[in-house]
C-alpha cells in the first residue's frame, strides 16, 4: 500500500468537499437536523419528570453516535459514486492505484467528514440543550470503535454492490442505514422488539454497542460480553466485506464494468 | 531491432456468447507509434482496457516492459498513462486541482512545476482554476493530455485524442506527440478514425476487424493487404472504407 496513492484519493474527496455543497450538507445537515430533534424531545420528556435525567439524556447521545455510524457508511457509498457520476473510473484505475488503496483514503476522507458531523451535532447540542457527549464519550469508547468498524463493513458492502449494480441501486446509499435502525435498538432496549426480530438484532454489532451503552447508563458498568460480541461480530463482517469486495470487483473487471458505468 | 515494449499474446476477450477479441497477437517495440485501427465495435477499446488492466481476458497474455500484467500490473502502470476524450474527470473539480490529484497517484516530483510546466505545453493556463464542468470538449481533452504527460510515460496509450479538436489544436497534439516520440524515445499506441493522421503518426499499423487482426505492418503495407493491389502511398481510408462495406455488405 503507497501513501502517495491513498493521499491522493483524500485529496480528491477533500476537494470535493470544498467544491460541492451537496457534500457540505451531507456531511452536517442529517446530524444537525436529528439533534435538533431529538433535542425538543428531551426537553419534552424532562419536563415530565418522569424518567431517569440519565436515560433521557441518552437519547440524545443515541442520536449523535447513530449519526455518526449512518454518514460513515453512506459516505463511502455516495464517495464511490462521485468518481461513477464523473465518469472518472476509468482515469482513476488505469492509474497505478489499488483497490484496497482506493478504499483505505474513503475510509480515512469519512472519518474525517464523519467527525466533522459529529462534532457540529455534539457542540448544538451543548450550546442549545446543555448536553455535554464528552463525559459520556469516554466511557462509550469501546462501543464507539464497535459502531465504525460495522460502519466500514457496512460502507465496504455498499460499494461492493454499486460497483456491480452502480446507479441502479445508488438509493441504498442513503436508505440501508435507516433499515438497520430499527433493529440495532439506538433508542430503546432490545427486549422491546418481537421475539422474532430479536434474533436478528443481536446479530447486528450496533444492537450490542447501544446494550452495552445503556448498561453503563444504568449504572453495571463496562460490558464484556456485548464488547465481545460487537467485536467478534464485527470481525465476521469485515472478513466477509473484504472477501465481497475483493471478489466483486474482480467480477467487474471480468465483465468490463469498470469501464461500461462510465 | 529495438527491444519490445509490450507483447500481446492470443488476446481473447468474450462478453457472454459476445467475441469482442478473438485470438489478438502484436508486438509494439520501444519508441515506435504504432497504430490500432478498425470500424467501431472491432476491439480497438476492448484491447485498450486489457492493456490498461481495466478488463481481464478470457484468453492470452499481455507483457509491458518485459513484465506479465496480471503480477505487475501496480510497477507497469506507473511506467504508463492514458487519455481518450471518452473519459471523464471530477467535474466539481479545477483542471488544476484535477491534475494535483493524478500527480500525487503517480508521485510525480515537483509537482507544481510539472503541472505548470504542462498547462503551458497544451494552452490552457488560462483554464487551470476553472472547473471541468465549464470547459469545452476540446479544452476537456487537452486536460486529459495534460494529465497523461504527468509521469512522463515510457508507454503511452491515446484514444482518438484529436476527437474533439479542432484542426490547428489537432495539428499541435500530432507536432507534440512526434517531438515526445523523437526526443524522449515515447511508445504510444494510438487509435483514431482520421486516417490523414494515422499515415502521419504511425510506423505501423493493427488493423482489427470483428475482434480479430485482419492486417498488421506500414501504413502501405496495410493498404496493399486490404485492397489487393500495389499501391505507391498508403491510402488508408480507402482500405478502411473497404473493410467497413464488406462489413455492411455482409
Amino acid at each position: 500500500m503507497k501513501a502517495n496513492h491513498v493521499t491522493a484519493v483524500i485529496v480528491r474527496h477533500v476537494y470535493e468537499v470544498r467544491r460541492n455543497l451537496d457534500r457540505v450538507l451531507d456531511m452536517v445537515y442529517w446530524p444537525v437536523l436529528d439533534i435538533i430533534l431529538w433535542g425538543f424531545f428531551t426537553i419534552y420528556l424532562t419536563r415530565g419528570n418522569t424518567l431517569h435525567p440519565d436515560l433521557v439524556s441518552f437519547l440524545l447521545g443515541a442520536s449523535i453516535l447513530w449519526g455518526l455510524f449512518y454518514s460513515f457508511q453512506r459516505d463511502m457509498t455516495v464517495g464511490f459514486l462521485d468518481e461513477l457520476w464523473s465518469r472518472n473510473l476509468i482515469n482513476l484505475f488505469s492509474c497505478p492505484l489499488g483497490v484496497w488503496e482506493y478504499i483505505t483514503g474513503l475510509i480515512c476522507v469519512n472519518l474525517l467528514k464523519s467527525l466533522v458531523g459529529f462534532g457540529c451535532a455534539s457542540a448544538i447540542a451543548l450550546v442549545a440543550y446543555k448536553f455535554d457527549i464528552g463525559p459520556m464519550l469516554v466511557t462509550f469508547l469501546p462501543y464507539l470503535a464497535i459502531l465504525l468498524l460495522f460502519a466500514f463493513a457496512v460502507g465496504i458492502i455498499m460499494t461492493g454492490l454499486v460497483v456491480r449494480y452502480t446507479t441502479r441501486i445508488q438509493n441504498l446509499a442513503w436508505s440501508f442505514a435507516g433499515l438497520l435502525q430499527p433493529v440495532s435498538c439506538v433508542f430503546y432496549p432490545i427486549k422491546s422488539l418481537p421475539k422474532a426480530l430479536r434474533a436478528i438484532a443481536w446479530m447486528l454489532p450496533t444492537t450490542h454497542a447501544f446494550e452495552g451503552m445503556r448498561q453503563v447508563l444504568a449504572g453495571h458498568g463496562f460490558s464484556p460480553t456485548h464488547f465481545a460480541w460487537g467485536m467478534g461480530l464485527n470481525l465476521v463482517y469485515l472478513v466477509f466485506a473484504m472477501f465481497f469486495f475483493e471478489w466483486i470487483f474482480g467480477v467487474a473487471r471480468d465483465n468490463g464494468l469498470l469501464v461500461k458505468i462510465e | 531491432m529495438k527491444p519490445s515494449i509490450a507483447e500481446i499474446k492470443n488476446l481473447s476477450k468474450s462478453f457472454g456468447d459476445f467475441a469482442a477479441v478473438r485470438d489478438v497477437s502484436f508486438e509494439i517495440l520501444s519508441g515506435e507509434i504504432m497504430g490500432l485501427l478498425g470500424p467501431n465495435g472491432a476491439g480497438k477499446t476492448t484491447t485498450i482496457h486489457m492493456i490498461l488492466g481495466l478488463i481481464t481476458p478470457t484468453a492470452g497474455e499481455i507483457r509491458i516492459f518485459g513484465r506479465d500484467l496480471r503480477a505487475h500490473r501496480h510497477e507497469i502502470l506507473q511506467e504508463m498513462n492514458f487519455t481518450s476524450p471518452y473519459v471523464a474527470f471530477p467535474t466539481r473539480l479545477t483542471v488544476y486541482e484535477n491534475l494535483v490529484v493524478f500527480a500525487r497517484m503517480y508521485g510525480v516530483p515537483n509537482r507544481r512545476e510539472r503541472i505548470e510546466e504542462l498547462l503551458e505545453t497544451f494552452g490552457i493556463t488560462s483554464l487551470r482554476d476553472k472547473p471541468i464542468a465549464r470547459l469545452s470538449s476540446g479544452e476537456n481533452t487537452r486536460v486529459g493530455l495534460a494529465k497523461a504527460m504527468l509521469n512522463d510515460p515510457k508507454f503511452l496509450l491515446l484514444d482518438e485524442p484529436t476527437a474533439y479538436l479542432d484542426p490547428e489544436i489537432a495539428w499541435q497534439v500530432r507536432e507534440m506527440m512526434l517531438k515526445l516520440q523523437r526526443e524522449r524515445g515515447t511508445t504510444i499506441l494510438y487509435t483514431s478514425h482520421n486516417m490523414a493522421e494515422v499515415e502521419q503518426m504511425c510506423s505501423r499499423i493493427i488493423f482489427l476487424h470483428h475482434g480479430r487482426v485482419v492486417a498488421s505492418g506500414t501504413p502501405i503495407e496495410i493498404t496493399q493487404a486490404i485492397l489487393r493491389e500495389q499501391r505507391d502511398e498508403p491510402a488508408l481510408e480507402e482500405a478502411f472504407l473497404r473493410i467497413a462495406r464488406e462489413r455492411i455488405s455482409a
